[in-house]
């Protein structure tokens, strides 16, 4: 070995770098010649000093207390992780956000039917749900648990049905203001579409039957019987859309 | 429902499952390397108070970017964090104070050589260990206390402070060496 190149293999030996038998090789080295020898003791040295003499500071106590309580804080404070899930919301609201202002200028330009009042409330209240702030009142897919959630919120008992297996998950329930009553409105998930369902009591004891419309690329289906009035409203296409509120009446 | 549960969590401010299992086995893996942490800050911002400062953030952060920590060597990944944020802090305060800079004059190999007895150490003086240490640039200072008192092997240094493995060794190398000459210059102006 040159001895002029060694001082690397000597640190690298003190660290405890080098295989067994590197180790052994530089051990016998550093044993049978001077100069490296005194090198590997100074090096020695030097560490062993720096290890016994140099201070470790230690943490104070209430150091440990400080952090644990904010992590505590912070732990509480931090939104769940499973959120995140969410994101495209976010970024749907924007661009919904903005077809829900041009939709709603566009309405005011002309006089509306009661009906598309009606339907003009039911999107605004679908596009304000996806805004990710107020979906769910009730979240959960039991129909057992959604259904007596409403009791005392509205002065009828809306029907709650999961078609889970059909494809479209209940997923929750919330009360909603739709000409100036509150009404229910129970959601259902198709993949990764929302509908919006709208039910409450008709004023009126006519019935009326099955009809489309679109607003703005959403689909809105509505139906009257049996003295409740139903809307249906979401991205989804029609054709599904209609299929959902066959299985619902 | 997992997706949608978490929109309305009935108590906002309570700790929900999730995260007080993060929490517990956050201070399971991280929270027990809490004098590691302070005694790098401490000799990375040669200042208590500092180093409280920079410890605290750091466990935050750290707490934050928890789930990026996928087993292993909790000691070498907090100390990663702590490094950084020691980064931040020393980048943030480089225009308030005077950084001590290591002396090249007084520190030159040459008076190593003009003592024949160079880097060896007989009358050895702590004070000047601990002052050469703590005016090594903190590039040196680091590798220097990761090796020697967390003793932490080259692979762990290069973890801890990004750099080849290689990089840790001859840097390694060098702080050794500046600190042999600085203590050796302290020691021989003393005597003369």
């Amino acid at each position: 070995m040159r001895c002029a190149s060694s001082r690397h293999l000597l640190e690298l030996h003190l660290d405890g770098e080098l295989s067994a038998s590197e180790s052994a090789e530089i051990q016998e080295h550093v044993e049978n010649c001077v100069s490296c020898g005194g090198l590997y003791q100074r090096l020695e040295r030097l560490q062993t000093d720096i290890r016994t003499q140099v201070i470790r500071h230690r943490a104070p106590a209430q150091l440990q207390q400080s952090i644990q309580a904010a992590l505590r804080k912070a732990a509480a404070s931090e939104p769940p992780a499973p959120r995140i899930h969410w994101n495209w919301m976010a970024v749907a609201a924007s661009v919904l956000l903005f077809a829900s202002m041009a939709w709603n200028v566009a309405f005011l330009r002309s006089r509306d039917s009661a009906r598309d009042v009606v339907a003009r409330e039911v999107l605004s209240s679908h596009l304000r749900s996806l805004m990710g702030t107020h979906l769910l009142d009730v979240p959960s897919s039991d129909q057992h648990t959604v259904k007596p959630w409403f009791n005392g919120k509205l002065n009828f008992s809306p029907d709650v049905r999961d078609f889970a297996s059909q494809g479209f998950r209940l997923v929750g329930g919330r009360v909603e203001y739709i000409s100036d009553r509150p009404v229910a409105a129970l959601v259902y998930q198709r993949r990764q579409h929302i509908i919006n369902l709208f039910t409450w009591p008709s004023l009126s004891s006519s019935q009326s039957g099955y009809s489309e419309m679109q607003r703005n690329g959403y689909n809105l289906v509505s139906w009257t019987e049996h003295g409740i009035t139903c809307w249906a409203v979401s991205d989804l296409q029609t054709g599904e859309l209609e299929q959902f509120a066959q299985l619902y009446k | 429902m997992r997706c949608l549960a978490p929109l309305v969590d009935d108590h906002p401010m309570k700790v929900s499952m999730d995260e007080e299992t993060k929490l517990a086995v956050f201070e399971q893996t991280i929270v027990p390397h809490l004098n590691a942490a302070y005694n790098l800050a401490a000799w990375l911002t040669r200042n208590k108070d500092d180093a409280e400062d920079v410890v605290q953030e750091a466990y935050l952060r750290a707490f934050r970017f928890f789930g990026g920590f996928h087993g292993g060597d909790g000691k070498a990944w907090l100390l990663a964090i702590v490094r950084n944020t020691c980064q931040t802090w020393l980048h943030r305060e480089k225009g308030n104070r005077s950084v001590v800079m290591f002396d090249e004059q007084m520190h030159s190999p040459e008076l190593a050589k003009a003592n024949p007895e160079g880097m060896l150490l007989k009358k050895f003086d702590v004070a000047s260990l601990r002052e050469c240490l703590e005016g090594l640039p903190v590039d040196y200072r680091e590798v220097v206390i990761l090796r020697e008192l967390e003793e932490m092997s080259y692979q762990e240094i290069a973890d801890v402070v990004k750099i080849p493995l290689g990089t840790v060794m001859s840097r390694l190398s060098r702080a050794r060496q500046r600190l042999a000459d600085c203590v050796a210059a302290r020691v021989n102006g003393g005597l003369v």
